[in-house]
């Protein structure tokens, strides 16, 4: 998270808006997002329905695994990547994308 | 004859898996050294090594810095001193240095559990541009171990980036304030060689 909170400048210089999802609730995540010092918006999904349809809910784990996501802005997944995320390739990915008009 | 033939053939196969198996990796180093004396690292830094006595820090993947250096020090455990260069040092929000230096402390030496003393803050002028200087010292009453360091953030671009230094000794230890000489003979030195990733996007 904090490497996204780094790169917010960047996000939006490519039109991007970054969101983070998860299972927690919602006191939670504003206490963990304050701390971190996080400014974008922290999604609470506490029952998980986003992790199933991102195919994200490891089956039997009350736990989202960690995927990032970017989303043109028709709504098309254009970018799936598991793991922690890969900074540059996101912003690479993001610039070329802002590039071909496909604002994310 | 069919027998020499085969056993012929043979050799050579076992000839050719062996060459294969004997290939050579080279792996290659990640710096060169000028013909001033400086290591120029990955064709992006260059800065004045450390003496020979210290070892070269690398992370595998993923790490929390760019690469450093480390010495082991006479004395008891944890006598020790590592210094490194990093890229994104702990912390996101502040633009200015003040501000780092509050999100950097949060996290800095975090599993440690220290109680930082600042000793010492000032202005500096690092890699071509102002800088900020903390020293600071940390105790562990518990563990009966002191640490001892100096963070130096600077700007590459629009991000703020980071070096610092850090001596571990056992609580009635001395600090070595030698190394810390040779440490900002490393930061004086460094140089950016060319733009980073993120200037130019």
């Amino acid at each position: 998270m904090e490497g996204h909170q780094r790169n917010l400048y960047l996000y939006e210089r490519f039109n991007a808006r970054v969101v983070g999802v998860s299972r927690d609730d919602v006191t939670t995540l504003k206490y963990w997002g304050d701390g971190l010092g996080v400014t974008f918006p922290l999604l609470s999904n506490v029952t998980g329905f986003l992790g199933v349809y991102f195919q994200t809910q490891p089956e039997g784990q009350p736990i989202f695994g960690r995927r990032t996501v970017i989303i043109d802005k028709k709504g098309i997944i254009r970018y799936v990547r598991d793991g922690s995320p890969e900074f540059k390739d996101i912003l690479l990915f993001l610039k070329k994308l802002n590039q071909e008009g496909g604002r994310p | 004859m069919k027998r020499k033939a085969f056993l012929m053939l043979c050799m050579m196969l076992m000839g050719m898996w062996l060459s294969a198996c004997a290939t050579t990796q080279t792996v290659q180093k990640p710096y060169r050294m000028s013909s001033q004396g400086t290591v120029i690292w990955e064709d992006e830094f260059e800065f004045m090594p450390p003496p020979p006595d210290w070892k070269l820090l690398r992370p595998e993947e993923g790490g929390d810095i760019n690469f450093g250096f480390m010495r082991s020090d006479p004395g008891g455990f944890p006598s020790m001193t590592t210094f490194a260069y990093d890229e994104e040092p702990f912390g996101c929000t502040a633009a200015s240095f003040e501000g780092r230096e509050k999100e950097f402390f949060k996290r800095f030496l975090f599993n440690a559990i220290v109680n930082f003393e600042v000793l010492e803050r000032k202005k500096v002028r690092v890699v071509g541009g102002e800088g900020l200087q903390v020293d600071v010292e940390g105790k562990d009453p518990v563990k009966g171990e002191k640490v001892r360091a100096r963070v130096i953030f600077g700007k590459r671009g629009e991000r703020i980036v980071g070096f610092y230094i850090t001596q571990w000794r056992p609580m009635d230890g001395t600090y070595d304030m030698t190394a810390f000489d040779i440490f900002d003979r490393f930061v004086n030195s460094f140089k950016f060689l060319k733009k980073s990733f993120y200037e130019t996007l």
